[in-house]
């Protein structure tokens, strides 16, 4: 037993290559967690977000940083926020916009069966940009906010639409007329249409206790 | 043979980065390591969990059990009367352990007792939705009163209470077919 242990130990000490990959790969879990509760970049598929996101008009896919601190660890839940959500019904993840909280009144799209819905505890209602192409809460009603997995924070490629996603305005303070300043103008204007079919709550009902707790590892 | 020079550059920074350091800092970032690697174990694969509440009452005490939890499950193998861990559809924070009554396609009655539904009413449950309920249906909120819920919440199955010992023991599936 002795001797095999030897030989491994002078194969690594010998062998350069081995031990740096060995002492790079060890910071893997903690590289993981990173990625698990603060951010990491992804690139979108499909067109359900266009034109914020994968526009026509763009040759690539857009690559955009995922943001799972402000969800995850802060619990930021916000109108308007572009986010990564399981789909309830398939546990794929879908890119939406958050259109409504819980509390708030919706006028609903076509293949929803109720007019108008009003969104329970808990729970947000989502719609992609893209009213035709996007599988989003008109299909499936309100989601639990416990599916919303990140938000979208910044695009870092293509670069003429590099910036932030929480501020259009930043990304369109070019000359006026520009494309630019004109793509801004059309989302500031859908961002209004979208506001006019949500009536908001005044203030978020208070929680009632709940019961059944469950905690992971030693917490009460 | 060696790295690309970029990577080269970053193992040389880090390493003279953790020379300069006072060695404390080298073995805090171990620790801190070391608690990732049990971190993720405990949220992919498995571990020990404590469950309490008065919503599982007669399977679980309301002061508190030591359960065996394992995250590596497939939910397309999930059957009726397994106990499952799950983020509650009401609080995105809190996980909450429940039973699964009823599978994709099941027709259930919403609430025999006629409290939160009339108890004539009957839905079917969607694709990739499971039905829930606490085993104590007095003080238990469940699918009665939020519906179906999403596979996509479940987070793990029970599979064995640790902790009191005299009550240790692989958890059985009290389902049985009625003719």
């Amino acid at each position: 037993m002795r001797p095999i242990l030897r030989r491994w130990q002078q194969a690594f000490a010998s062998n350069n290559v081995l031990r740096r990959t060995v002492s790079t790969l060890i910071w893997l879990p903690t590289a993981i967690i990173f990625s698990e509760y603060c951010y990491s970049i992804k690139s979108i598929k499909g067109r359900s977000m266009q034109p914020t996101l994968n526009p026509d008009s763009s040759a690539w896919r857009d690559i955009v940083v995922f943001d799972r601190f402000s969800i995850r660890v802060m619990g930021r839940y916000r109108r308007g926020d572009i986010v990564a959500l399981l789909s309830p019904s398939d546990s794929k993840l879908i890119v939406k916009r958050i259109i409504a909280l819980e509390g708030d009144t919706v006028k609903t799209l076509p293949p929803y069966p109720d007019t108008e819905v009003r969104i329970p505890e808990g729970h947000a209602w989502v719609e992609g940009d893209e009213p035709f192409r996007s599988e989003d809460s008109n299909w499936f009603g309100p989601v639990p906010l416990a599916l919303i997995d990140s938000r979208l924070s910044f695009i870092v490629w293509p670069w003429e639409r590099v910036g932030p996603l929480w501020a259009p305005g930043l990304r369109s303070s070019q000359f006026k007329g520009s494309p630019a300043w004109r793509r801004g103008q059309a989302e500031m204007e859908r961002e209004k249409r979208r506001e006019s079919r949500v009536q908001y709550a005044e203030r978020p009902p208070p929680k009632p206790p709940s019961d059944g707790a469950m905690s992971p590892l030693g917490g009460a | 043979m060696s790295y690309p020079p970029f990577v080269e550059r970053i193992n040389g920074g880090f390493r003279r980065l953790l020379r300069a350091a006072p060695c404390i800092g080298y073995y805090v970032a171990h620790t801190v390591n070391v608690a990732c690697v049990i971190h993720l174990f405990a949220t992919h694969v498995g571990g020990i969990a404590m469950a309490d509440g008065p919503s599982m009452l007669p399977t679980m005490n309301a002061s508190g059990d030591w359960v065996l939890e394992n995250r590596w499950v497939n939910w397309k193998n999930i059957q009726r009367g397994d106990l499952v861990t799950v983020r509650s559809p009401l609080d995105p924070n809190r996980l909450i352990c429940k039973r699964v009554i009823g599978l994709p396609g099941d027709v259930i009655c919403v609430d025999p007792t006629g409290q939160y539904a009339p108890s004539t009413e009957h839905v079917v449950i969607p694709r990739h939705h499971v039905w829930l309920s606490g085993d104590n249906a007095a003080w238990s909120q469940d699918s009665r009163k939020y519906g179906p819920v999403s596979m996509a919440l479940l987070k793990g199955k029970l599979v064995a209470r640790v902790w009191p010992l005299k009550d240790a023991g692989f958890f059985k599936s009290n389902f049985n077919y009625i003719d």
